[in-house]
């Protein structure tokens, strides 16, 4: 079963075109990352699968619903999206910005019912943030911060959770703190994952399935296994790789890397 | 696990209670600026005049001062006052920049625009002005800002705030210079009235001008409290809005039709106030932080108090003469926001 479906898509910044009509379909139940060099259209994909931009044509699926075909109240109590490195307005609580997770499941001035507010506990507490509830998100740490952001989304109770690189301008341990906090979703709340990242070995050691783009299109995609190889790494980041297992997660990691001799970074002979 | 609950509970009361405690001081300056008002002014009425005058008592001089001069000027400086920071509240929330506010939209500078033009046909004393100025005030806001919407949109990518910024900047700027292109033209009564109603005179203080301001208020203020949780998505950012749940660009044209609207209405009779729409949602946002469900209220009181005590001030300090309202809200804004912007810089 496919959580997220797309046919034929077609996304444009202006006259520039950065996807042209994408087929690609991302398992339900699994985590997924999204891999590929800068420009590669990765983000832009995510975005439109979104609905935060407006693809020039094509289709997009949600469990097998037009995305666009539903009213976008509709769509966010599906699906969350959260963008690289939000904002959160100076001032505002941790508890304030996780319970604004409750938007789409609101009607009226939005006061928060006791059902609101056990799932608001919730998403705290999964995400390790109880203690911080009253807590200015200005005054958090990165990792933190990310993790109130996750946990807004938890608390918009969706069984699809799109994030574009959740690591950005986070430490070794805050990113691995962040990606351990979205496996565990994954596994304990069955919610299906679908991440942009930038690093490889991350990537292939958190995700059950990947997709490797380049030039909006798809390289290749299946398990790290067949994803990270030294061809696909050749023909997606134009990168001589050498693949080994990771000792301690049997994971496939990237170990040693060079630029092609012979080629610049677009890929052409020189 | 139960202590932390407490501990929780315990910050909410804390927070909730402070909430009410700055209504309540809110509302008691806003009382208290209003009664000293009543007090003030070119003729002095005592405070037990007043009350007597208030209550029915008054001689026909005291009856004229009051229910004629004073209490109708009284009421419109609350009202603007509350109604441009309300209307300031949501220009900074939608456009996420703390510095943005109604003049932004070209609210002031087209309505001084169509006010030039109409002074410089009819002239500044004819009868007619009176009544169709706010009109016709409220006409140019409306056609600025949504020229100024219509070029700083683009159909991939919607309204960029940023863009909405710049495009309000430059509109701003050409529509200024027309203006002083036109002032040229006026003969001395025309400047006279001009020159007054850009330095915010309030020169609308009849009941008429009550009138056609009300409704506007009676319409737009509970709407856009309604809409307050909306405001609140999108100040988190067009993207974590779309990802909530909000049709963003549709609420974005609405909250800002309903600002202009608001604004706009309120600087047809005032005259062009500016940096109540900039302070009252700094100081509200001190007090209460940025959510609009307290934040708009909160704001809109300290607003309508900025207004009505810098009106009694402007009355007052250099009596026999007095001094336009917009130039003493500014003041008094103008140090506070130096204040902030020095502090911001540590």
């Amino acid at each position: 079963m496919n959580s997220i479906a797309t046919e034929n898509l077609v996304v444009a910044y202006e006259d520039n075109l950065v996807v042209d009509n994408l087929d690609m379909q991302l398992p339900q139940g699994k985590v997924t990352a999204i891999i590929g060099p800068n420009g590669c259209g990765k983000s832009t994909v995510l975005k439109a699968v979104g609905r935060i931009l407006k693809p020039k044509n094509g289709m997009v699926y949600l469990n097998g619903d037009d995305i666009y075909h539903l009213s976008t109240r509709e769509v966010a109590q599906k699906m969350a999206i959260l963008p690289q490195s939000p904002q959160a307005p100076a001032g505002l609580t941790v508890g304030e910005l996780v319970a604004y997770g409750r938007f789409p499941h609101q009607r009226g001035f939005g006061k928060l019912k006791n059902e609101d507010k056990s799932i608001i506990a919730w998403a705290l507490k999964v995400t390790k943030l109880t203690e911080l509830e009253t807590t200015a998100v200005d005054n958090l740490s990165g990792g933190q911060r990310q993790r109130v952001w996750i946990a807004m989304a938890l608390a918009q109770q969706t069984d699809l959770i799109l994030l574009d690189e959740p690591t950005t301008y986070l430490d070794l341990s805050y990113q691995l703190e962040v990606l351990e906090l979205l496996y565990r979703l994954n596994r304990e709340q069955s919610c299906t994952i679908v991440m942009v990242l930038h690093d490889l070995n991350l990537a292939a050691r958190f995700a059950d399935y990947m997709v490797a783009i380049r030039g909006g299109d798809i390289i290749c995609h299946g398990s790290p296994e067949e994803v990270m190889t030294a061809t696909v790494l050749r023909e997606t980041f134009h990168i001589d790789a050498e693949i080994v297992r990771e000792p301690r997660t049997g994971r496939p990691t990237c170990i040693s890397y060079d630029l092609i001799k012979g080629r610049n970074i677009m890929g052409e002979q020189v | 696990m139960t202590d932390q609950y407490k501990k929780i509970e315990a910050y909410k009361r804390k927070i909730a209670l402070r909430n009410t405690t700055i209504i309540i001081s809110c509302a008691a300056l806003l009382i208290i600026s209003f009664i000293i008002s009543m007090n003030t002014g070119y003729s002095r009425l005592s405070p037990l005049d007043t009350l007597r005058t208030l209550f029915g008592g008054g001689t026909d001089k005291e009856n004229l001062i009051l229910f004629d001069f004073r209490l109708p000027r009284i009421v419109i400086s609350i009202l603007v006052g509350g109604g441009l920071a309300l209307s300031g509240c949501m220009i900074q929330g939608i456009s996420q920049n703390a510095l943005a506010d109604p003049g932004l939209l070209g609210i002031n500078a087209g309505a001084g625009l169509m006010v030039i033009l109409y002074v410089l046909f009819f002239g500044a004393q004819s009868f007619l002005s009176i009544f169709t100025l706010p009109f016709l005030a409220l006409f140019g806001a409306g056609v600025t800002a949504v020229l100024i919407y219509i070029l700083a949109f683009k159909k991939e990518e919607g309204l960029a705030p940023m863009r909405l910024i710049l495009t309000g900047v430059a509109v701003q700027a050409g529509i200024s210079a027309l203006t002083t292109v036109l002032v040229v033209k006026l003969d001395d009564s025309q400047f006279d009235f001009v020159a007054a109603w850009q330095a915010g005179s309030i020169w609308g203080s009849n009941w008429k001008f009550v009138l056609t301001l009300l409704p506007w208020l009676i319409l737009l203020i509970p709407y856009i409290l309604f809409k307050s949780r909306v405001l609140d998505v999108l100040s988190l950012g067009d993207e974590v809005a779309y990802s909530l749940g909000a049709s963003v660009e549709r609420e974005r044209r609405r909250l800002l039709a309903g600002a202009v609207a608001l604004a706009a209405s309120c600087v047809a009779v005032s005259g062009s106030i500016s940096f109540v729409g900039l302070i009252a949602p700094h100081l509200a946002r001190r007090l209460v932080g940025p959510r609009h469900r307290i934040l708009l209220p909160i704001c809109t009181l300290i607003g309508a108090v900025l207004v009505s005590a810098a009106d009694t001030i402007a009355r007052v300090i250099v009596q026999p003469s007095e001094i336009p309202t917009g130039i003493m809200v500014a003041i008094i804004g103008a140090p506070y926001f130096l204040y902030l912007l020095a502090r911001n810089k540590q």
